[in-house]
Formats: C-alpha cells, sequence, structure tokens
C-alpha cells in the first residue's frame, strides 16, 4: 500500500469538511445526537463535534452497551465523557441480555439484538431525528457506498438500492416523514487518516489498541467477536508507521464480517450501523 | 511526500468497461488488499466463474454480482506518482441518473469510456452532457476494448473522428483520447507493445499529467454563506462556511439579502482566534451591528457585494421523481440558503442525446428531462452565475425524499421587477 500524504494542511482539510458537516447537521435537525463507541474512529469524531461547537456539545453522546464489552472500554468511557463534559446515554437491551442472547448461539440475533434493537429502543423513547455515527468508506465495502446525509425509516431500514441523490456540499434534509438521518462526518477519512489526527491532536485512545504480548487490536468490537492482530506496536506513532506498510484490512479480526458473505450488508440494511 | 489530491469520474455507456478499468487501475497499483483478492477469488469459484473479473471487487453488492450492474456508486482510492485519485465509479443506466449525479457532483474531472467495438453510443453523449452541465471541465477518454478490435489503429482512428465534434460543440477543445484494454491491462499503465501505432502515453500517464486538482479560488473575491449563529458563553458566534476568498479580521462586510452591515471583530476556530480564513474553512465569526443575521445569508465586502436577485436562469437535470410544469413552486437550495421559487418559464428542453434544443417554451419539462428554466424567487435571493462563483451558482430541487432535481445558474437578474428575460 503506498503512502498517503501525511502532512498537517491534508489532515485539516479533512477536519474542516467534517466540521462543515457536523454543524449543518445541527442546524437542520431539531433533536440530534452522535454515536460514541469509545473506538478510535466515534472518539476522533466527538473530538471533531466539540471542535465544530466550540467546546460543549449541545447534544447527547449515545454509548451502546452490549454488556460484552472489553472492560477497558467502560473505564476509558466515564473517564472520558468527564474530561470532556459529555452528555452520555448509554443504550442496552436488558430484555435481551437476560433472556441470554450471546454470540455464541447466534452472532447475527446478537448484534441484531443487543446493538440495532438497544438503539431503536432508545431512539424510540428520546425521538432523535438525526445520529452522528464515525463510519468511513474504507472500513468495509459495504460501507464505501454511504453517503454523508443516510436516511433511515421507522423499520432502520436502509435503502440502498434508491438512496437520495446528494450533490456537492448540498446535504438534504428531506420534507417526508423518515424515521432519523445517519451522518457520516467521516466517511471520507481512511484508517491511517484517523492515527494521524488522533496523533496530531493527541487524543486519548483505548489502550487496547495498543500491543501486549505481541498482539493488539486494530478494531475493537465486542470481547467475544474481536480478535486481535499480531503487533508490536505499542505508541500512536508506532501504530501509524505500521499502518503505512501494512497490507492487513482493519476488521480481519472482526468475525461478523468474515462469516456470512453479505452479513455486514444485511446488518446494514436492517439498521445496524 | 504529499500528494495532491484528485476526484476522478469514471463516465460511459453501460457495458463499454468502466468498472473493468475502475477494477484495473486499482488492482495495478496495488490499491487492493490480499484479502479482498483473495476473497473474490473464492466468490467466483463458488459461483462457478472462470477468471478474475475486476468489476467484481467493486460490485459487492449481492444483486450487482448476479446482475453485473454497478447499482451505486463507490469511491475508491488509488495514487500515482503525482496525484491521489479518488475514483468515483458512475453506473451508466437511465435509472441510475441520479447516483451518477451524486458522484459526478464531487468529481474535478472526468474519464469517458468508449468501447472500441461498439463506438458512441446514447450514454457517451449523454454523460458527457451531464457532466458539462455540471461544471465539469477537464475531461480524459479511454477508448476501452481494442482487444475485441484487435488493437487496429483504424477502429481507434474512427472513434476519435467521431467524438472530437461532439465533445468540442461541449466545450471540450482536444481532450486526451487514449487506446486502452481494462481487461488485459494494455495500455493503462503502461505503453503496450501491442499498440506500436500508438505514441502517446498510457492512461494512466496521461491523467497524471492532464488533470490537476480544482484549486480553491483564493484570489476571487469574498463569499462566504452562514451555517448557523450560536450563543456560547453570552456572546454571539456567526458561524459561515467561506466559499471563495479570504475573509480577514478587521474588516467590515455585508450580510445579504438582510442588508445588514457589520465589523469583523474576531475569526474563531476551537481553541483559537485566527486573522484570516480562506475557501473551505469553516469559521466562527463575532461581529458588530447585527440583529437579523441567520442561516442562509452570505457574507462579502462592500467593494464587491454579493448580488441579491429576484429571478434567474439555470439549466436544470431533472432526476426520476418529479415532472415540472410552468408556475410550479419548488424549493431550491443553494449554498445555506433554501428558496420557494416559482418557474416563471420553461425555457428550453434540450434533448441530452443528441445536444439539442428539443423544444422551446414547453410547458412541461418531463422527470429525466434536462432544460432551462427562468425561475421567479418568492422572496429576494443572494445568488450567482456559476461561471463566477460556482459555489454559489450550483443548486438542487429538494423533494419530499431528498434532491428531485440539480442544475447551475447561467444568468441572474435583478431585485425588482426585471422585465428584460
Amino acid at each position: 500500500m503506498a503512502i498517503q500524504s501525511t502532512n498537517a494542511a491534508y489532515l485539516e482539510e479533512l477536519e474542516k469538511k467534517s466540521i462543515a458537516i457536523i454543524r449543518e447537521a445541527n442546524a437542520q435537525f431539531e433533536n440530534p445526537a452522535a454515536l460514541w463507541s469509545t473506538g478510535k474512529d466515534s472518539t476522533a469524531t466527538i473530538w471533531l463535534c466539540k471542535k465544530a461547537f466550540f467546546g460543549k456539545i449541545p447534544f447527547p453522546v449515545i454509548h451502546i452497551d452490549t454488556g460484552c464489552k472489553f472492560p477497558e472500554i467502560y473505564d476509558f468511557r466515564d473517564k472520558l465523557a468527564n474530561e470532556w463534559n459529555l452528555n452520555l446515554l448509554v443504550a442496552k437491551n436488558e430484555e435481551a441480555m437476560n433472556k441470554g442472547v450471546s454470540p455464541h448461539k447466534d452472532r447475527f440475533e446478537c448484534c441484531t439484538l443487543l446493538k440495532t434493537q438497544a438503539l431503536k429502543d432508545l431512539l424510540e423513547k428520546k425521538k432523535f431525528d438525526a445520529l452522528i455515527l464515525a463510519i468511513r468508506r474504507d472500513e468495509h465495502g459495504i460501507r464505501a457506498k454511504e453517503r454523508y446525509y443516510s436516511p433511515r425509516d421507522d423499520n432502520f431500514k436502509w435503502n440502498y438500492e434508491d438512496q437520495p441523490a446528494e450533490m456537492w456540499d448540498l446535504y438534504i434534509k428531506p420534507s417526508e416523514d423518515f424515521s432519523h438521518m445517519r451522518i457520516h462526518p467521516i466517511l471520507h477519512w481512511t484508517e491511517l487518516n484517523v492515527w494521524q489526527y488522533v496523533q496530531k491532536e493527541k487524543l486519548p485512545v483505548n489502550p487496547l489498541y495498543f500491543a501486549n504480548n505481541g498482539k493488539r487490536y486494530r478494531s475493537l468490537g465486542c470481547q467475544p467477536c474481536t480478535v486481535p492482530i499480531p503487533s508490536y506496536a505499542k505508541t500512536i506513532d508506532e501504530i501509524v508507521q505500521e499502518l503505512e506498510t501494512s497490507k492487513i484490512p482493519e476488521r480481519a479480526g472482526r468475525a461478523q464480517d468474515k462469516e456470512k458473505a453479505y452479513m455486514m450488508q444485511k446488518l446494514r440494511s436492517l439498521g445496524y450501523m | 511526500m504529499s500528494l495532491s489530491k484528485v476526484n476522478l469520474v469514471i463516465i460511459g455507456h453501460k457495458d463499454h468497461g468502466k468498472s473493468t478499468l475502475i477494477g484495473r487501475l486499482l488492482y495495478d497499483s496495488n490499491a487492493i488488499p490480499e484479502q479482498k483478492l483473495q476473497e473474490v477469488e473464492a466468490e467466483l469459484k463458488k459461483a462457478g466463474d472462470e477468471g478474475f473479473r475486476f468489476a467484481f471487487l467493486l460490485d459487492t453488492f449481492e444483486e450487482e454480482r448476479r446482475g453485473g450492474l454497478t447499482i451505486d456508486i463507490m469511491q475508491t482510492p488509488f495514487h500515482t506518482q503525482k496525484h491521489l485519485y479518488t475514483i468515483i465509479d458512475c453506473p451508466g443506466h437511465r435509472e441510475f441518473i441520479k447516483k451518477m449525479f451524486t458522484g459526478a457532483s464531487q468529481a474535478d474531472a472526468a474519464v469517458l469510456v468508449v468501447s472500441a467495438k461498439e463506438g458512441i453510443q446514447d450514454q457517451t453523449k449523454q454523460h458527457a452532457f451531464l457532466i458539462r452541465t455540471l461544471g465539469i471541465q477537464q475531461l480524459v477518454v479511454a477508448v476501452n476494448k481494442m482487444d475485441d478490435s484487435n488493437y487496429q489503429e483504424a477502429k481507434f482512428k474512427q472513434i476519435c473522428q467521431d467524438l472530437q465534434p461532439i465533445l468540442r460543440s461541449l466545450g471540450y477543445t482536444n481532450p486526451p483520447v487514449v487506446p486502452l484494454s481494462a481487461l488485459n491491462g494494455e495500455n493503462v499503465f503502461k505503453q503496450s507493445r501491442k499498440m506500436p501505432w500508438y505514441k502517446g502515453s498510457s492512461f494512466v500517464e496521461t491523467v497524471d499529467e492532464k488533470v490537476t486538482p480544482i484549486l480553491p479560488s483564493v484570489d476571487k473575491p469574498l463569499r462566504a454563506c452562514v451555517q448557523d449563529v450560536y450563543e456560547i458563553e453570552g456572546k454571539r458566534i456567526v458561524v459561515c462556511k467561506i466559499l471563495s476568498g479570504i475573509l480577514k479580521e478587521g474588516k467590515i462586510v455585508n450580510l445579504d439579502p438582510s442588508g445588514e452591515k457589520g465589523l469583523v471583530k474576531k475569526i474563531q476556530m476551537f481553541g483559537k482566534d485566527i486573522e484570516k480564513a480562506g475557501p473551505g474553512d469553516s469559521v466562527g465569526l463575532i461581529v458588530n451591528n447585527l440583529e437579523k443575521v441567520r442561516r442562509g445569508e452570505v457574507i462579502s465586502y462592500p467593494e464587491n457585494r454579493a448580488k441579491v436577485a429576484r429571478s434567474f436562469v439555470a439549466e436544470i437535470i431533472l432526476f426520476s421523481d418529479i415532472d415540472v410544469r410552468n408556475n410550479d413552486t419548488l424549493i431550491v437550495r443553494h449554498a445555506t440558503s433554501e428558496n420557494k421559487c416559482r418557474v416563471e418559464k420553461i425555457l428550453e428542453k434540450i434533448d441530452p442525446v443528441n445536444l439539442t434544443v428539443a423544444a422551446e417554451f414547453p410547458q412541461v419539462l418531463e422527470r429525466g428531462g434536462v432544460g432551462k428554466l427562468l425561475f421567479q424567487s418568492v422572496e429576494p435571493i443572494c445568488i450567482e452565475a456559476y461561471s463566477e462563483f460556482p459555489e454559489l451558482g450550483r443548486l438542487v430541487v429538494e423533494g419530499r425524499k431528498g434532491p428531485v432535481a440539480a442544475g447551475i445558474v447561467l444568468q441572474i437578474g435583478k431585485e425588482k421587477g426585471d422585465q428584460t428575460w
């Protein structure tokens, strides 16, 4: 993989576009919120939101808790929520968790109930009309088809066959009823860009990303379904260097992507991220 | 190393090989991770497919793979020594015009793929016309499937001859034309031994050489659009995006169409005050003397003040959702401004395939059609001709689910009762 441009000016260009999109979304929608997994992409996105609003994000930040998250994620979440003065909301599908839904039985059902359903329930309750998410085009073939503004209907379905057009930098709020709009401010960033931005802005990251005993997590899902990769990168600088020369895709350790050929597509069309 | 970014949109008639060309560009430049290649190979083996088809790399949707179509666009990057290219693959079927526009609206340049075997078809002409209408000025032509024509010079020359007048009439004078075979990788990255008669550069060399990124309009007069107004710690911050020119602290600015005027006391980004902001910057302003400032206003300097108009002529492309009739009221969005505009008169209906005026003053412009429309805005608006300020001269018509039409402004009228149309 050839080296991408790494200079600060390039990252500033990426940042400007993202901030403008976040401000547009806030201006156009009555009741926005942002999703935060505590991973590097959503942490960078929350930071961009902080910048967009000159320090205090005027809407809630949602963490979807499946109960299977690494303990390090909870520590990191609470500490940073406090430091950045976030209005943190935790979404949890307690009913499904109590019923014993688990990835060991059926991974697809587990993702759908513990993630997607938890989010649906919270949206139902709070009536958010826009959700800011940290997905990027280069993460996965399916996500590459996304737009900056992507509407979801009442069933949370993503109608990928008939997406609205998105022209230039004109992001439109539909006049017809829709459940909520997904806003994707870092769609045009690559994995490497996110790490370079983390490096530049000196953002806090979850220690799971750093190597421990020759392994580190390149992508953070829930504990049972995330596999670390071989690596000795112990700092952000080392991660940036490792990525500039790596050929293994980022989500190589994520079981749901491998399992069924189009599981990702099916999950997305049902309202998963 | 810092590469400049160029967005390329690949257009052309159905099955002329757009996706195959993109696949070849990504594959030969090593832009595709190993695991992805193995995945696709495994899928193809399962489907009983012989040979490796590059287009499959891009068609990640089940339906697309089964049907052989490209349903939506995807932005996929690759590098050369000179540029970081983001390639936007465009579907080549009539029904997918709005998806094509979404992709094309992000492009700096277009690559028109024409099959040497089939020659110029309807969508070849239609796509060239549509990207011209979207204001794209850089074009490279790829004459593909030379393998099917035995790499014959005569075939290539014929296509060149047929194309030049069409492209010239669109304003593309002497665009580079390159013969190639995307399937076999001939003349894509390196000159091909199969075409010794061709003395030009390979396709990638040609693009590297001839295509430049669109530079921000730093030297133009100031235009900025207000996104929002925030109240933070007792201060009112006008959040705006600079569209052209440079905004400087300490200067007096006009806001239109409200007509207000104020002094820019501070230009702020999170954590710092800055002295000036340029095109693409999203900043917060502290400006005195403003009462009515709100989203949609346009900021400019008095010496080259933004124009306020009540009417304008625009070239519009309708997507598949609506027909437009005289006297229809549409919601037009440009920059951060949303305005009710009445269709005063449909001036022309244009045939996008034959590139001629199909009708003058028709009563209706049907869905999928292209036309010149005279609009009358209900309220005064701040709008510019696309040729002068592209960022303020491009617009969409808002519909129930999203944009239903897109276009560019050709001319603007005066604010009050303009009778000169």
